[in-house]
This record gives structure tokens, C-alpha cells and sequence, in this order.
């Protein structure tokens, strides 16, 4: 299974990296949206991760943009974010986001999320 | 490491990065910069900063983070203002971060109301209540916080929908439901959102599946004839019985996390025994969801999603109880095909096949496509790198070396070989440097908040100006460079800018000037700090160094050497001992930090005018250029880089100066002599015409001619600290493996200029 996660946070990206391909997960890295966006070009993906605040793209852009595409329209998408108001959240699943992981996210669950909107 | 402190360090790193991006958003925002982009900057900056002490329970760290970064996106979207109050508040906030971030790495505990100021101003200019903080201290507690546990805002209104509906909130939680009395009873009815972002039903009742038995059964009475049939309409809605003894109506919930809005759900408990399986007994609408309002964010009617609808022939079918809720939600929704065909028709038909090629779809330009891609590598791997490098270099060296004339001309092929070695050796070698080299602002940067502390210590008036901080230097020396350099600043800032009324009295402007550059000259970097101020006080600190017999009574120096004086151990020539300059111990921490790795110090002084200060450094520390001599019966090296020319000794002009000091004339100007033999106190055993003179540049192109007995040539060395594995010998400044194995001590030419030995020689 390939992931793509996006944060602009090298902290993020090592964490993810480790929980994921620790879980057996194929793991690509983008440090903004557009860079997923170019990830996405090369590639497919089973399920996307990603940040909100970044620079460059934010996530918002970048999950209207992959939706945008039209090849991509069931591909999972996880907003991982630390906010804890509903309304960046009602942000990401208005542009499309398909759920939402709240850092710091516990490994386990994190999976379990993961598993929760991929076949 | 553990995983855990590699994270750390990352975060760690990263901190240090967004420290010097914060501090150099904010510098140009003082100056008046108040582009948008820069308050984004700033603002995900901090909140990345956050968002990593969290999830590493940095608590102080991240509850100043989040009140700060709170303020910050007030200012970014204008409920507060952007004045010089709260710019000045933002940049003492950035060294605040700093120290927590910095406390955090050492693992020290700051005092329990450090920032504490800060924060309140915060909270005040952003009117943030204490609530919202504790809301969002629970939130970030250590141990990571399980999804979705955030929501109390939701569950409050479950209870009080529960309630009004008539039952209690509480009978859920107490008894566990006995198997085969009762069971959780579900409706689900997606709406069209709910596919748009990619949620499949089937996987919510596989996960339903994972809490207990499951019975799943689709309604499809809302199915249209086929003549209406629109392929990514969503006209299925299903009820689900959840047979378990355990589970809660929080875990059913937890299912549906994120199709909430996006589908019509019911969950209740029923008795198994009651009439029918699927009779609404004891409906308990717990979670109801304001289907209609989200419809209104339906963004467009590009339907691409809905090959997921699932089809499937249902087993069984209950009209009754599905139609409930949703039958006017559906009349709603419009799903009548002309209606959707007419939605339709301006978007692209959607083409699922993956072959197709996005790029026309992505707006954004190539270009940013090629942006630097970026991996992160521990220093020791490159430090491996560099060494084994260093050793290839030496290698290839020392068989450049053994290739005669007679090998030359018998074994063509093979020295062509060794030549294009030896090429791409070098080539080698300059890639490896490069991966170590980094732009000096990483040490700059932080000097904006010294001069800015200074300034408000010493009552002064300070602007700092930086030039050239993209030069690039080794890794290891820019961190060698911010004591010196920060001795440096401290020095013009205490000692050469003068307080704003003598400034005006001496009709200069009221605010100094203290100007840091960087450049690369030659194999060199040069750093330069240069202020406006009064410059070196030369009779007194000539006065001071006859006082303190760092200058003989009759010695007459020139003025350039008077200035080099500030650099002897124990000079100061502040009148009183600031807090700020200390005890006179900076400037020769200076000239040792700076020898250490191979640099060198100068000073010039203009008196009312200023003071500069060279930094002369080397590109790179592991490897040397030299000039390989042999002195008494060892060999010797003396680095390329200060060595002007070499002459036979019986070519040399010597003669004697007044003070019975050995002099070499050459061209017009007297150079000091040192015998290398005996400044080494070994036995000169060579006739002195057949000996050689190397004649070598120290600082501010004062010269000095070294005599040596032999010159074997030039090559590279990997330098090996004489301190590490051995002890500090004074008139050398490292060792080296030669080719041969033999150890070769290294020549440190300023270090031999200014020891006692000369001195007393004099």
C-alpha cells in the first residue's frame, strides 16, 4: 500500500515515515501541496496525508486540487492537523477531505484511521 | 539513539531553521515590510513549532506557542493590528521561544512564570480566554491524543437531543446490552457528499463488522426506473443490526467520525424479542444530523465519485423503516436526471481511467516542479565521507609522488590513470566539501538579537547590516564562528559605538552602524565587522600594554600593531568592566577560536571613524594544501596558503636590525627572521648557504621568513588535531599522516610570530 504525506514540518514527515513504513506502508514525502501535487503526477497512491498550514500550496489547495483532477476522485485524503477547531476541519472536508487525524496522533491510531477509509 | 530522541533532534533542527526564518521575517517586518506573505510565514512557522512540542509534551513550550501563534493569525487577518507595539512584542516573543525551545533541548525547567508577561500581553491584545487554554491543554497532553476525542461541542448535543427526545443520555453507558436481548440498530442513508470526499460505505461496515455481528441490509426502494436511473445518484441507504454484548454507542459513533454531516444516521438500541427484527422499538435519535444545511456546501456538480455506489441486489428489503427520514432529504436533493444532466453538462465528463494525463488539469507552472529536492543526513555520514576522502587524497598523492621519470616512461598507461585519479579526486573532493558547505546565515542570523540586547543595555542607538550571509562555508567552521563573531559584536558594541550624544557631538548620526560581511576571497572566507564608532583608543591601550608588560618600555610599535594589541590575552581597555565585554577574555577567545581552525584575526582602526575586524578563514578544515619541508631531521609543513615565495638561502640578503634582531631584506622591505632548527631547539647541522628561506605572509601583510633546511614539495593533507591526540605545542598548529606513514607537524606561521620566544629574541 502506497501513502503520500505531505507537512512542511521535517519532525512530521520523519514520525509518519517511521509509523508508516514500520506498518508496512510504501512512503513518499512531499514538503508542500504542490510537491504532492508533482508526487501525484509520477505516481499512484492508496491513501494521502496531509498538513494543512504549508507554504507554497496549504493543504485546503492542495485536497481542491486533487480532487480537481478528476482521476482522483475516491483517493482517501487525511488532513492531519493540529488544529482543534472544527472549522479548518470543515475546511479540509468541504474541499474534499475524506477524514482528519489530529497531532500529535498516536501510531496506533493513526493506522487504524488509515485503515478506516482504504480498502 | 532511540527513535524517539532522533525525533527529537529533527525537531530540534527544525526549530533552529523556523528560529532563523521567524527572525528574519520579523526584521523586515520592523523595517516596515508588512507583505501578507510574511505574516503566513510567520504564522505556520510557529505553528510548527507547536506542532512539535506536542508531540513530544513540551508543555510551556507549546501552550507560549499556541497563545502567540493564536495573536499572530489575529494579526494575519486583521482583528488586530500590526503596530510597533506588537512587532516589538512578537520579536522578544521569537527570543522567548527560543529559550523555551533551547530549556526543552537541555531538558532544563525555565521558571514557572517565564514569558509570563508575554503571554498575558497575548491573550490580551487577542482577547483568547483562559478556557480556550485549558480546552486546549487537555488536547495536547503528552501521551497523543486518540482522533476525534476532540469534540465536546458534538457530544453535548447528542445528550441534549437524546434527551429531548425523550430518553436518558446516561442508559447507554451502564448496563451492557445482554446478546440476544438487545441489539444496536443503525440507519444510514450517505448523501452525495459523502462519496464526493472519497468515504465508502462499505468500509464504515466493515469497521462496524470489527465491533460485533453484523446483519446489513440495503434499502433500494428509492431506485428509480432505469429510464431515470442516474449512474452517480446515491439512492441506496442501509440498516445495520449490531449484535455485541460490549460495544458502546461512542464506538458506533466513532465509525461514522467522518461522514458526519454527509449521511443521515440513527443509532438505537432495540429488543431482540419485540415483534420484528426491524420494527422501530424505543427509537432513540441520538445523532440527526442538519443534512440540508451541508447540502448548501456542495461545491459542484462534477460527479466523478459515484461509481462506488453500491448496487448490489439487497437480500432483504424493509421499506417501512428506511423511508423514515430521508424521503424528502432525497426529493431534496434533486436527483431528477434532467436536473443533474443539466449540472453536468458544463464539467468535464469524468474519466476514471488513470491513464489520463492530469498535467492540463494543474494549474501551476512547471517551474516550480524543479525545485531543490532536499535529503537530511546525519554529519557524522558526511563526516565519514570527507575523512575516507581525505585519506583517497593523500593516497593518491603519495603515488603522484613515487612516479619517477623511469616509471614514467615505462608504465605510460598506467600513469595516465593516476593522473586522471588524481583529477577526479579533486573532483571528489569539491563535491564532498560542498555537501558540508552552508551559507554563513545561519550564524548571522542570530545576530540581529545580540545587537538588539546590546543596544538596550548599553543605551545605544545600534543598526546592524549584513552582507553576503549566502557565502557558504564548512559546517564545522560556522559553528566555530558564532563565539567569535559574537565577540566580536559585543566588542564594537560595547567598546567602538559610542552612546547617542557623543555620536552627535562628533556630528555623526545619532544611531551607529555595525556591519557584518561575508565573502569568499581566494581559498579564503573573510568576515568582516566593521562599526562607525571611535575607533581604537591606540595611546591608551599603549599605556595599558606598558602597564601591563604586554609592551616593553622603549618598544616603539606602529599604530597597526597597536591595534593588534586588543587581541592579547587579558587586555581591556574598556574603563569600567561591563557586563557585556566582560573581563578582557573575549578578544583572545577570539584569536584562539578563530587559530583553532585554521583562521587568522586583523584588525584596523581609523581613530573617530571605526573599527574593522578580518576574520580570515579557511574554505574547509580537513584538508590543507602545504608545502612539505624538512627541518633538523623531520618533516614539516607549512600551509600554502601563507607562503609568498622561497629562496635559497645563499640568494637571501640577511642583516641585523638596531635591536640585534636577524632581519632578511627583501625587495626594499625588512622581514624577521625565524630559524625554524632553532626556534624548534633542534641541531642545525646543514651549512646555512645551502638551507632554505620560506617567506610567509601573516596577518595585515606583515611578513615573516621562516628558515627551513630542505623543501621536499607541495601535496595535500588531511589535518589531525595536535589537542585531541596529544597536547598544544605553541609554533604548531596540528599534525598530519603523510603518504609515507611518517607524522609531519604542521607550521602555524602567525602562532611563531607572536611567541614569547620571539619577543624575548627581540
Amino acid at each position: 500500500m502506497r501513502v503520500l504525506t505531505v507537512d512542511d514540518s521535517p519532525t512530521i514527515l520523519s514520525m509518519l515515515r517511521h509509523v508508516l513504513s514500520g506498518a508496512g506502508f510504501e512512503v513518499v514525502q512531499a514538503e508542500d501541496g504542490q510537491k504532492g501535487l508533482d508526487a501525484m503526477k509520477r505516481e499512484d497512491f492508496d491513501v494521502v496525508i496531509t498538513d494543512i498550514n504549508m507554504p507554497v500550496m496549504g493543504g485546503i489547495e492542495f485536497i481542491r486540487n486533487v480532487r480537481a483532477s478528476g482521476v482522483n476522485k475516491s483517493l482517501p485524503i487525511l488532513i492531519l492537523t493540529t488544529e482543534t477547531s472544527k472549522e479548518k476541519r470543515d475546511q479540509g472536508r468541504a474541499a474534499g477531505g475524506t477524514g482528519w487525524i489530529v497531532k500529535p496522533f498516536d501510531p496506533e491510531k493513526l493506522i487504524s484511521v488509515i485503515h478506516r477509509v482504504v480498502h | 539513539m532511540s527513535d524517539l530522541d532522533e525525533f527529537k533532534a529533527t525537531y530540534f533542527d527544525e526549530c533552529s531553521e523556523l528560529l532563523l526564518e521567524l527572525e528574519e521575517q520579523f526584521t523586515a517586518i520592523e523595517e516596515g515590510d508588512r507583505d501578507t506573505e510574511r505574516m503566513n510565514a510567520v504564522f505556520r512557522a510557529i505553528h510548527s513549532i507547536k506542532g512539535g512540542a506536542g508531540a513530544f509534551g513540551f508543555d510551556k513550550l507549546v501552550e507560549f506557542a499556541h497563545s502567540f501563534e493564536t495573536l499572530l493569525d489575529f494579526v494575519r487577518d486583521g482583528r488586530v493590528e500590526l503596530t510597533d507595539e506588537v512587532v516589538t512584542l512578537c520579536i522578544r516573543s521569537i527570543d522567548l521561544v527560543a529559550d523555551f525551545v533551547g530549556a526543552a533541548q537541555e531538558g532544563e525547567d525555565l521558571s514557572p512564570d517565564f514569558g509570563a508577561e508575554e503571554l498575558a500581553r497575548f491573550k490580551f491584545l487577542s482577547g483568547e480566554e483562559d478556557e480556550t487554554m485549558e480546552e486546549f491543554d487537555i488536547d495536547f497532553t503528552p501521551v497523543m491524543v486518540a482522533v476525534g476525542d476532540d469534540e465536546p461541542i458534538v457530544s453535548d448535543e447528542l445528550n441534549s437531543s437524546a434527551e429531548e427526545a425523550g430518553t436518558e443520555s446516561d442508559s447507554f453507558e451502564e448496563p451492557p446490552m445482554q446478546d440476544g436481548e438487545r441489539y444496536w440498530k443503525i440507519v444510514f442513508t450517505p448523501h452525495y457528499e459523502l462519496y464526493e470526499r472519497a468515504n465508502d460505505p462499505l468500509l464504515l461496515f466493515r469497521e462496524l463488522s470489527a465491533l460485533g455481528e453484523t446483519k446489513i441490509v440495503a434499502s433500494i426502494t428509492e431506485l428509480p426506473e432505469l429510464q431515470k436511473f442516474d449512474p452517480f445518484g446515491v439512492y441506496c441507504s442501509w440498516v445495520i443490526e449490531l449484535h455485541s454484548s460490549e460495544v458502546k454507542q461512542e464506538s458506533i459513533e466513532e465509525v461514522f467520525e467522518f461522514v458526519e454531516g454527509d449521511c443521515e444516521l440513527e443509532i438505537s438500541r432495540v429488543m431482540a424479542d419485540a415483534d420484528n427484527d426491524l420494527e422501530p422499538v424505543n427509537l432513540e435519535q441520538a445523532n440527526l444530523e442538519q443534512a440540508n444545511l451541508e447540502q448548501a456546501n456542495l461545491e459542484q456538480a462534477n460527479l466523478g465519485q459515484k461509481e462506488n455506489i453500491p448496487t448490489k441486489e439487497a437480500s432483504e428489503t424493509n421499506a417501512e423503516n428506511s423511508q423514515s427520514a430521508d424521503a424528502d432529504l432525497e426529493a431534496d436533493e434533486g436527483l431528477s436526471l434532467a436536473d443533474l444532466a443539466a449540472s453536468i453538462e458544463p464539467a468535464p465528463a469524468p474519466k476514471p481511467e488513470k491513464s489520463k494525463p492530469v498535467v492540463a488539469k494543474v494549474k501551476t507552472p512547471e517551474t516550480k516542479a524543479a525545485t531543490v529536492q532536499s535529503i537530511r543526513v546525519d554529519l557524522e555520514k558526511v563526516d565519514r565521507v570527507v575523512n575516507m576522502v581525505g585519506e583517497l587524497v593523500i593516497t593518491q598523492s603519495m603515488l603522484t609522488q613515487q612516479m619517477d621519470d623511469q616509471l614514467r616512461a615505462r608504465y605510460q598507461e598506467m600513469v595516465r590513470g593516476v593522473e586522471v585519479l588524481a583529477q577526479t579526486t579533486r573532483g571528489l573532493q569539491d563535491a564532498v566539501m560542498a555537501i558540508r558547505a552552508q551559507p554563513v546565515k545561519s550564524v548571522f542570523s542570530r545576530m540581529p538579537r545580540l545587537v538588539r540586547e546590546l543596544a538596550s543595555k548599553t543605551g545605544k542607538s545600534i543598526r546592524l547590516e549584513m552582507v553576503g550571509e549566502h557565502t557558504e562555508i564548512d559546517k564545522t567552521i560556522i559553528e566555530q564562528l558564532s563565539d567569535p563573531l559574537t565577540h566580536m559584536i559585543r566588542n564594537s558594541a560595547d567598546h567602538g559605538v559610542e552612546i547617542p550624544e557623543t555620536r552627535l557631538a562628533a556630528g555623526k548620526p545619532e544611531q551607529g552602524v555595525i556591519k557584518i560581511s561575508a565573502e569568499q576571497a581566494g581559498g579564503n572566507i573573510i568576515i568582516a565587522v566593521e562599526d562607525d564608532g571611535a575607533g581604537i583608543n591606540r595611546p591608551k591601550v599603549l599605556e595599558l600594554a606598558r602597564e601591563r608588560d604586554v609592551v616593553g618600555p622603549d618598544q616603539q610599535l606602529t599604530d597597526e600593531q597597536i591595534d593588534e594589541l586588543v587581541f592579547a590575552p587579558g587586555f581591556s581597555t574598556a574603563s569600567a568592566v561591563s557586563d557585556i565585554s566582560g573581563r578582557g577574555v573575549g578578544m583572545d577567545v577570539v584569536i584562539s577560536n578563530i587559530k583553532k581552525i585554521g583562521g587568522s584575526v586583523h584588525v584596523r582602526s581609523t581613530p573617530g571613524q571605526g573599527t574593522k575586524m578580518l576574520l580570515r578563514l579557511p574554505l574547509t578544515l580537513a584538508v590543507l594544501d602545504v608545502m612539505l619541508v624538512e627541518v633538523g631531521t623531520g618533516p614539516y609543513v607549512i600551509p600554502l596558503s601563507s607562503i609568498v615565495e622561497t629562496v635559497l638561502c645563499e640568494k637571501a640578503e640577511f642583516g641585523y636590525a638596531p635591536s640585534g634582531r636577524r632581519v632578511l631584506q627583501i625587495r626594499g622591505e625588512y622581514v624577521r627572521v625565524i630559524d625554524l632548527v632553532e626556534r624548534f631547539e633542534m641541531e642545525v647541522n646543514l651549512e646555512e648557504h645551502r638551507r632554505y628561506v620560506v617567506l610567509c605572509e601573516g596577518e595585515g601583510n606583515s611578513k615573516v621568513a621562516l628558515i627551513v633546511d630542505k623543501i621536499i614539495g607541495q601535496q595535500q593533507v588531511v589535518i589531525k588535531s595536535l589537542e585531541e591526540n596529544f597536547k598544544r605545542i605553541g609554533g604548531i598548529a596540528g599534525g598530519t599522516i603523510l603518504g609515507d606513514g611518517n607524522v609531519a607537524l604542521i607550521v602555524d606561521v602567525q602562532g611563531l610570530k607572536n611567541t614569547p620566544e620571539q619577543k624575548s629574541a627581540a
